[in-house]
């Protein structure tokens, strides 16, 4: 331990921080494109969205500061703290008259623009309590029961919460992300298979319960079915990359944001990128997103400590799925779940979250033998 | 069993994800250039349709003109009602409100003021509303209600021309008569604005405009002339005060082209309320749509084809009326018992002779009569650019025995339109060309006000010579100076012409009696027609019916102001001298005591009959049978039932 200290970095990776510096950057610029229109209708402030987006940012700046200066081995003792801490948050949000419901969810705790999504802190929470856990049971990780059932009830426990608000893209993410852990962890891979057939077995009972998902499975492969119904985001969402062709339409001449496709700065931020922009513009969001990627499993590729490893892993796959299935959903590969794209999409939670987790990434990155 | 995790196996496991997350983001890549590049043309084109708005921009509809250039149709303006529920602010109110202006049930109304769609148009009660509608939402300042600009078509001239000019519909398309006919050309393009709009249908700021502008429809010149409509309505007009009729018709047309100079019929409908009367009525535009044997009128085709054919001779041969003829085992009887006695074939014509022109059709024989006929357009349709126009009924050839040829050649059996007529008289005094009647004369261009297309008259074929021709007018003329038509005698305009009085069939499939369709048919001046006029009364009332009493006169009040109108100028006297008149032979007095009603009726043509009593029977009459008094005097007979 006190030899890794030596070994130890004083800064941390610039090239990531560039990176994240980049994205930002673009997401404050798309933000303003996309949402002047609506900002200028609904509140009569062109940059009511952009301002807050602005604040976000700085207090998301703040805690990835701290967070980065914060040796990452404080958090092994307060894992089970936060944790725990994550699911009475969870619970409370479901208290009807606590929980704020938006946009048919109700994910929200707090008063107006200070709410929170516990959803949002429960992902991280969860990273790093089995960053913990497969850190201290590494030696025992193929047996059955510590490798695979205890931490697989957690997550569906956590999973069947934020389904209740409900949130099936968040959900979906955590899933992933926790899932994926689980695998570089070194969990025998037969345990997945059984996974998948609770996982199909489940998927199932979810349809069953709430029918409105498999219309809006099936809308995605061909909208115009039903273009005012399950269709309209999706289609609303090709006209605007459609259009985009090669070049795109150029800054702030997109047509769809004009109250086309609704909260153009949120989830489908992505869309106003491709009218604006074009593929070029498109594929270079994706690439700076890849570049993270790397830049990512290239910190944790080379860091010794497994905690670290674990919680770098878990926090760039938590990213990595949320930008594969936000921009999936906005070019029509796959169905509409509610989910932000991270450092572009308009929302408080999902920034702060996300540069606190790079403030962690950041930290890592110092005792990474790069 | 392995206890622990390798390294190894975490490593290559990391390695696994990185490469799972680099496929699905190469996937991404590429379904982000299928959309971008291989949808894009599709989908940009349906979301153009979702960003573009239209307003629409309506063309104003051709006019239609006579040939002086006065207006027969004129675009007014008139607003139409469209909601936009959203807007409505006081719901209940609004809809009480259009519901007593429009005429609406309130719960109608309601409908409307609540309907969940971006605006609602009130058809077919709030389109077009009058002037005292319009002011009266204009006051109410409703919110959400508003006024379109609308236009409809309306009729100067009221019922003027009504079945030539037909009508349009709420939506200005044209139904009926030249509006139906020529639809294409006067309905125009519509035009419009499109702009880009957001989704709240606001114009987006700074985006472009595509303006097409509308295109109006062409205007109509046609080749009626207004004066001479005018007159033949005002004719028409009193002929029914007069007569009563069940019908009334009149044509007339430019000889020299085939040119319709004026058109009409009674009963009669005004173009803008044409769905307050009976379909029947603007369905039938009788000119060109009825049927009837042409009685007399029809002479002058036998006489014409005769003539043509040599196979008389005006001066030099004769023919002996004994009062009757026998053909083919039928006793065919003159109006004159006892006949006429020797006349030339000039005078067999003059007297309207029914044994002569009997005589006159065997020396044709049927197959160049019948040819002459064909020539002439009867039996097919003439092709005047109006639709519903009848073809008339002949003898088929094999079917025409030594009778039906006898009755034809006096202008029964056959059965022809009016307008068929028309052209035929106009192709045998014009010099003997048959022309294609037609209305539509030229386009004109709505900006430049230039002629875009010109119709040319259609000569369909040459029937007779022009010496032939030349014979037939003077013979008419004469069948109008010396009396059979002497009421269309007109000082100066040389009019010449023939009577006819047509039997009608009735339902029962007999000739009705004392039901007649009484006709004349008139041209002038005789040196160069410029005119022929046809008029036909149905069944006219209170009256003899007599072509020469009831039509001759109207015929020739039209032809003198429409000749004036058209500044033809007058023959001078001088002019007159040069053509003498054989002197008048004094006539005998027919014996007309025992006949009846309708023998007398049925071309007693040289005399004007004066009728007193009632019944169907002639009981006495003055002068006596035998007296030689003037051709063209009245004789007085007495009626009485037996």
């Amino acid at each position: 331990m006190w030899k890794d200290r030596l070994l130890q970095k004083r800064t941390p990776d610039l090239i990531l921080l560039l990176l994240v510096g980049m994205l930002l950057i673009v997401g404050l610029l798309m933000v303003y494109s996309s949402s002047h229109v609506w900002a200028e209708y609904k509140y009569g402030d062109s940059y009511f969205f952009v301002k807050r987006q602005l604040l976000f940012m700085i207090v998301g700046l703040v805690g990835m500061t701290i967070i980065t200066y914060t040796p990452y081995e404080i958090w092994k003792r307060y894992v089970t703290v936060i944790l725990v801490g994550c699911f009475l948050l969870l619970i409370i949000v479901l208290i009807p008259g606590i929980g704020l419901v938006r946009g048919g969810a109700q994910s929200w705790i707090g008063i107006g623009a200070f709410s929170i999504q516990p959803s949002e802190f429960m992902k991280l929470g969860l990273i790093l309590f089995l960053a913990a856990y497969l850190t201290y049971h590494h030696r025992n990780i193929t047996k059955f029961t510590i490798g695979f059932l205890f931490p697989i009830c957690l997550i569906v426990v956590a999973f069947a919460l934020i389904m209740l608000q409900p949130d099936f893209g968040t959900g979906i993410v955590l899933v992933g992300t926790c899932v994926l852990m689980l695998y570089i962890a070194g969990v025998r891979l037969k345990y997945f298979a059984y996974l998948s057939i609770v996982g199909v077995v489940g998927f199932s009972f979810l349809i069953i319960s709430a029918p409105y998902r498999l219309s809006r499975i099936t809308s995605f492969l061909n909208p115009w079915e039903d273009p005012l119904g399950d269709g309209f985001q999706i289609i609303q969402s090709l006209y605007a990359i459609g259009p985009g062709k090669l070049m795109g339409v150029g800054f702030d001449n997109s047509l769809q944001k004009h109250f086309y496709l609704p909260e153009p700065q949120t989830d489908f931020i992505f869309a106003i990128i491709g009218e604006e922009f074009g593929f070029i513009g498109a594929v270079f969001v994706i690439v700076l997103f890849l570049l993270l990627c790397f830049r990512s499993f290239y910190i944790l590729y080379y860091v010794k400590d497994p905690f670290a490893r674990y919680i770098a892993f878990g926090i760039i796959a938590m990213i990595l799925i949320q930008v594969m299935i936000n921009i999936s959903v906005v070019i029509g590969l796959i169905p509409v779940t509610g989910i932000t794209l991270p450092f572009l999409s308009y929302g408080g939670s999902s920034l702060t979250i996300t540069l606190c987790s790079i403030g962690l990434l950041l930290n890592i990155s110092m005792y990474s033998k790069l | 069993m392995k206890k622990y995790v390798s390294t190894m196996l975490i490593r290559k496991r990391i390695l696994f994800t990185l490469l799972l997350f680099c496929f699905i983001i190469l996937a991404m890549i590429i379904r982000l250039a299928y959309v971008q590049f291989m949808m894009s043309e599709e989908i940009s084109d349906k979301a153009e349709d979702l960003w573009l708005r239209d307003i629409v921009f309506q063309p104003e509809r051709g006019e239609i003109l006579d040939r002086n250039m006065n207006y027969l149709t004129k675009n007014v303006s008139a607003a139409s009602v469209i909601v936009i529920p959203r807007q409505v602010k006081d719901v209940d109110r609004t809809a009480e409100e259009l519901a007593k202006i429009l005429h609406l049930s309130e719960e109608k109304a309601y409908e409307y003021v609540t309907k969940n769609t971006s605006s609602v148009s009130i058809h077919p009660k709030g389109r077009k509303i009058t002037k005292e509608q319009e002011q009266a939402l204009t006051q109410l300042h409703l919110p959400g209600i508003y006024l379109a600009k609308d236009s409809k078509r309306f009729y100067p001239n009221d019922a003027y021309l009504a079945h030539v000019l037909g009508f349009t519909g709420i939506d200005n398309q044209g139904l009926m008569g030249l509006e139906q006919q020529y639809d294409d050309h006067f309905k125009g393009e519509a035009g419009s604005l499109s702009y880009y709009s957001d989704a709240k249908g606001k114009k987006i700021t700074d985006s472009s405009n595509q303006y097409t502008p509308p295109k109006d429809g062409k205007h109509l010149k046609t080749t009626i002339d207004l004066d001479v409509q005018t007159i033949m309505e005002r004719e028409l007009d009193v002929a029914e005060i007069k007569y009563n009729p069940d019908g009334a018709l009149a044509i007339a047309v430019n000889p020299k082209t085939g040119a319709v100079l004026g058109m009409s019929s009674r009963p009669n409908f005004n173009p803008e309320n044409y769905n307050e009367v009976n379909p029947d009525i603007f369905d039938r535009n009788l000119p060109i749509w009825s049927t009837f044997e042409p009685g007399s009128t029809f002479k002058i085709i036998t006489l014409a084809a005769a003539l043509e054919e040599q196979a008389v001779d005006l001066h030099k041969d004769t023919y002996h009326d004994k009062g009757h003829i026998h053909v083919g085992g039928a006793k065919l009887r003159c109006w004159k018992s006892g006949g006429h006695g020797k006349q030339t074939i000039m005078e067999v014509a003059e007297n309207s002779c029914n044994p002569g022109f009997v005589h006159i059709g065997s020396k044709l024989g049927k197959e160049k009569l019948f040819s002459y006929i064909r020539n002439f357009g009867f039996g097919s349709k003439t092709g005047i650019d109006l639709q519903g126009e009848g073809s008339g009924i002949l003898f088929n050839l094999d079917q025409v025995g030594p009778v039906e040829l006898a009755t034809t050649s006096f202008g029964q059996g056959v059965s022809v339109t009016p307008i068929q007529q028309v052209m035929a008289v106009a192709a045998v005094v014009n010099g003997g060309y048959l022309y294609e009647p037609y209305i539509a004369e030229s386009w004109i261009d709505p900006v430049t006000k230039e002629v875009i297309e010109h119709q040319e008259p259609t000569l369909q074929s040459r029937v007779i010579s022009s010496e032939t021709s030349k014979e037939m007018r003077k013979t008419l003329e004469s069948v109008v100076a010396k009396g059979t038509g002497r009421p269309a005698y007109v000082d100066g305009y040389r009019v010449g012409g023939k009577t006819g009085t047509a039997q009608k069939v009735g339902a029962d499939g007999r000739y009705m009696t004392n039901n007649h369709i009484v006709s004349f048919i008139g041209f002038a001046p005789a040196d160069d027609p410029e005119i022929v006029v046809l008029v036909s009364i149905d069944n006219p009332k209170n009256t003899i019916q007599f072509g020469g009493v009831v039509a001759a006169p109207i015929v020739g009040n039209i032809i003198q102001d429409s000749l004036q109108m058209m500044n033809v100028p007058i023959r001078k006297s001088g002019l007159d001298k040069e053509y003498t008149w054989p002197e008048e032979p004094k006539v005998e007095v027919p014996d007309l005591v025992g006949l009846t009603k309708d023998d007398i009726l049925q071309d007693l043509s040289n005399f004007s009959i004066d009728v007193h009593g009632h019944g169907d029977y002639v009981k006495d009459q003055s002068p006596e049978a035998g007296v030689k008094v003037d051709d063209g005097s009245t004789i007085r007979v007495y009626l009485s039932d037996k």
